[in-house]
């Protein structure tokens, strides 16, 4: 400890004010307050403060996060050998997951990493953390196959027009990384959809459940097509399937979620709402069924819940606090319209098979003007007391 | 004469709890009178170093109000009339004599209490020098004689971590407490409310004539001056409202009883770093190295008022004029390897990311560590959860750091004063001075409108 103490304060002199490496100065703060906590004392009253700082909260997001990785590594191994009809060995199942997860993973950081640094460079301001969960959240929805080159372009579209030009960490408007995933599924759509990109095996072709589920002719059975393509609830729900890395499992991404409820650091109202307005909409769909309307229709509503990205966007995208409401009665709202507009894509949309990613994009884009609303009732309640 | 539960806010339990015994401490050679407690006043110095000054002589006059003085605590001389950056007046200071020459001003007798005027009260206040215990809102500055508020409000308690206990405090003093309530309600036409705990047991608080009673219980800020306006008689652009503490109701009634300046204040010696912890009876403006009977360390942090709105004052500094209270902690600044990872069993923090969180709250020492650099804001919901006063606080500070007066006025800033915002720069993960940025915001709005 005394040890990084000392070579720290070696260092740091030469970044410095004056000093040659003072424009680097981003790089070695971030360093310097990564080992060490700052030791900066309060200016001003309140002389005393919370433990918690941004660093703490950013990296609970991490962790809560490292279920769906671990999923997500597993579950990659685990499709190529069941798509080579090989049995499915564990270590096997690991390291042939982990050849395809962690590459994309480790691009991903190092691409967002090289804009952060040199916007902090640029700026004059520290590293901020929010980038450790962008960074990780990124892969985890994009295809095992994807090619790393598009990977990181697609980062560096996230961090630069999805955070960086608002002005940094707080300031964005989408959330950046489903930001870059919009950009390399409209830029890639080859790698990025259709069926051959959700098992990493080349040439195979294995659909997601919900693009299988849109295809179901009218008339038939929904939970049968998707039966006779070997997918039902418990296996979507536990994650085994294709889809995106860390997508599949709605369990490792409920277990994320408990852990962000319990440290308060994600808003429950947000996820609630999220859920209430898919089931509602999906209801109202599956009301809706007969022979006459399309197949998915009938696709029960809580299946809704577990099949394509919802599950991790609810809990990871969703409550990026930066780019939803900031008011409590906004967030259900924000939230709620979430889980509708994604069933809407979902079921009536012919272009896409999931919704989520639009529907949380769009939804972003109307926050502000929720919460324009709450805070004017705010106003005019304090108007009426006078 | 309505009860208030408070839900939004919490206690700290910090260690360093006072005693509840009053321990007369020896004269403070020095005492000082700072200027910049007296907000709204644009003071000039009535005295040059080295002037003979009795208890009651004025050292500082209002420049837009003459009328309104700030007088010496203390007889003695005058050594020193220190200015800062741009000559701006910082601090006088006064070598006491040890005696207690004062200032005659007029007296009252109980018959003629009853039948004074409210010009009588105001001028017999302001040429004593105890017109600055009564404060204004909005913008908590000295309250202007020659407006009328619509209020007045008595402050008989304080949540602040560690605060001097009020009802303690009057326990045997409800007549001069009394006399004090019933000079003041001449001063308006509507009603005097006299705030108090939930637990206040003195006869001072819970029989008070002439006066509304309020109960308040719940976690800090439930003792704040608007909290208590806030849900009894709101503060909307145009209003008056005056404040007054339940210590400085006291000295009103000595004043007018006595006719002398009431210099006596009881403190509460509080926090880890002092060494004895009691209250204490001392003179307005005294050193703290008299409060602390010499008992001065380094590495600490030395502050006039509670860890959350009181002033840091160093060794050298003095009592301000508003508070009953000093707070000794130790500085903070250790470096801790990978801080921000660990579990955290000893680590006091509001949320819940620590192990600490979850396990029975005990008393915690806490030192001045920032315990995290400045970031953007981020959670920017967990505010309001510590602001009893029906604000969107994220939404204030945005109008407020855009200079936007119109939305402030609109977002409730008039009802607000920096120490209501305390817990939330406390608890901001990103270190913003939540209080700090409401405060520029007021000024602005005062300068501007």
């Amino acid at each position: 400890m005394k040890l990084f103490e000392q070579l720290l304060k070696k260092v740091g002199p030469l970044f410095e004010k004056g000093r040659p490496m003072e424009k680097f100065y981003p790089l070695y703060e971030a360093l310097d307050t990564f080992l060490l906590t700052p030791g900066k004392v309060t200016k001003r009253g309140p002389h005393i403060r919370d433990s918690v700082d941004i660093k703490r909260v950013m990296i609970f997001v991490v962790i809560a996060l490292v279920p769906a990785t671990l999923m997500g590594i597993y579950n990659t191994g685990y499709q190529i050998l069941l798509a080579k009809g090989l049995a499915a060995d564990f270590w096997q199942c690991w390291i042939l997951g982990a050849q395809k997860v962690i590459p994309i993973i480790l691009v991903s950081y190092m691409a967002g990493g090289v804009w952060e640094v040199l916007f902090a460079v640029t700026r004059k301001h520290e590293i901020n953390e929010g980038f450790l969960v962008t960074g990780l959240l990124y892969p985890l929805t994009l295809p095992p196959d994807m090619p790393l080159w598009q990977v990181a372009v697609g980062i560096s579209f996230g961090v630069v027009f999805g955070k960086e030009i608002f002005g940094g960490t707080g300031m964005n408007i989408f959330n950046p990384a489903l930001a870059a995933r919009a950009f390399v599924f409209f830029a890639y759509p080859a790698q990025m959809s259709g069926s051959n990109v959700w098992v990493a095996v080349d040439g195979f072709t294995q659909a997601t459940p919900l693009a299988i589920a849109k295809e179901v002719a009218k008339g038939q059975s929904v939970v049968q097509g998707l039966s006779d393509a070997g997918f039902n609830f418990y296996n979507m729900f536990v994650g085994f399937i294709p889809g995106s890395i860390g997508e599949t499992s709605a369990l490792a991404c409920v277990i994320g979620l408990g852990f962000l409820l319990i440290t308060g650091v994600a808003s429950w109202r947000t996820v609630l709402g999220a859920v209430l307005g898919l089931l509602t909409m999906a209801g109202v769909f599956y009301l809706m069924r007969g022979p006459e309307r399309l197949a998915i229709f009938a696709l029960p509503p809580h299946w809704h819940l577990i099949m394509g990205g919802f599950a991790f966007g609810a809990v990871f995208m969703v409550t990026d606090p930066v780019s939803s409401c900031y008011t409590n009665q906004g967030r259900w709202i924000f939230g709620f319209l979430v889980g509708v507009v994604t069933a809407l894509i979902r079921v009536v949309n012919p272009a896409y098979p999931e919704g989520t990613m639009l529907s949380i994009l769009f939804m972003n884009a109307f926050a502000p003007l929720i919460d324009y609303f709450v805070v004017e009732a705010n106003i005019k309640k304090r108007l009426k007391r006078a | 004469m309505a009860d208030f539960q408070i839900r939004k806010g919490k206690d700290i339990k910090l260690k360093g709890a006072a005693r509840k015994e009053i321990v007369e401490l020896a004269p403070p050679q020095k005492v000082a009178v700072q200027p910049r407690d007296f907000r709204g006043l644009k003071l000039q110095p009535a005295v040059k170093a080295g002037d003979a000054v009795k208890v009651g002589t004025p050292l500082l006059k209002d420049k837009t109000h003459p009328d309104i003085k700030i007088v010496s605590p203390v007889s003695g001389k005058v050594i020193a009339v220190n200015r800062g950056d741009k000559r701006l007046l910082l601090e006088i200071i006064i070598e006491s004599d040890g005696q207690r020459n004062a200032e005659t001003f007029r007296k009252f007798n109980s018959d003629e209490l009853k039948s004074v005027s409210r010009e009588d009260i105001i001028k017999t206040l302001l040429d004593g020098g105890l017109w600055p215990v009564f404060r204004q809102r909005p913008f908590s500055k000295v309250a202007d004689p020659h407006l009328s508020p619509k209020s007045i409000f008595v402050q008989g308690m304080n949540t602040e971590p560690l605060a001097l206990d009020v009802d303690f405090l009057l326990e045997r003093s409800e007549k001069e407490f009394q006399t004090g309530l019933d000079i003041i309600k001449k001063l308006t036409g509507g009603a005097v409310h006299l705030c108090v705990s939930a637990h206040a047991k003195s006869k001072a608080l819970t029989a008070a004539q002439t006066v509304q009673i309020h109960r308040f219980s719940g976690p800090h800020p439930a003792g704040n001056v608007s909290t208590h306006i806030h849900h009894i008689d709101p503060v909307k652009k145009g209003d008056v409202v005056w404040h007054i503490g339940a210590q400085d109701v006291l000295r009103v009634a000595a004043l007018f009883l006595n006719g002398i300046y009431p210099s006596d204040r009881v403190v509460a010696v509080t926090g880890e770093g002092a060494e004895r912890r009691c209250y204490v009876k001392t003179v307005e403006g005294a050193s703290m190295s008299s409060i602390l009977e010499g008992n001065l360390k380094a590495d600490m942090r030395y502050i006039s008022g509670s860890v959350l709105a009181g002033t840091r004052v160093d060794q050298q500094g003095y009592l301000g004029f508003y508070d009953s209270q000093v707070t000794v902690i130790p500085e903070g600044g250790k470096r801790k390897l990978l801080g921000w990872l660990t579990p955290g069993f000893d680590s006091y923090s509001f949320s819940k990311t620590f192990v600490a969180s979850f396990l029975p709250e005990k008393e915690v020492g806490l030192d001045t560590d920032t315990n995290g650099s400045e970031r953007a804001i981020v959670l920017n919901h967990i505010y309001d959860e510590y602001v009893p006063l029906d604000i969107m606080t994220f939404f204030l500070l945005r109008a407020v750091l855009a200079g936007d007066i119109e939305e402030c006025e609109k977002l409730g800033i008039l009802e607000c004063d920096e120490e209501d915002f305390a817990l939330c720069s406390f608890a901001c993960p990103s270190k913003v001075e939540v209080g700090e940025i409401i405060r520029r915001g007021l000024d602005l709005i005062e300068k501007e409108g």
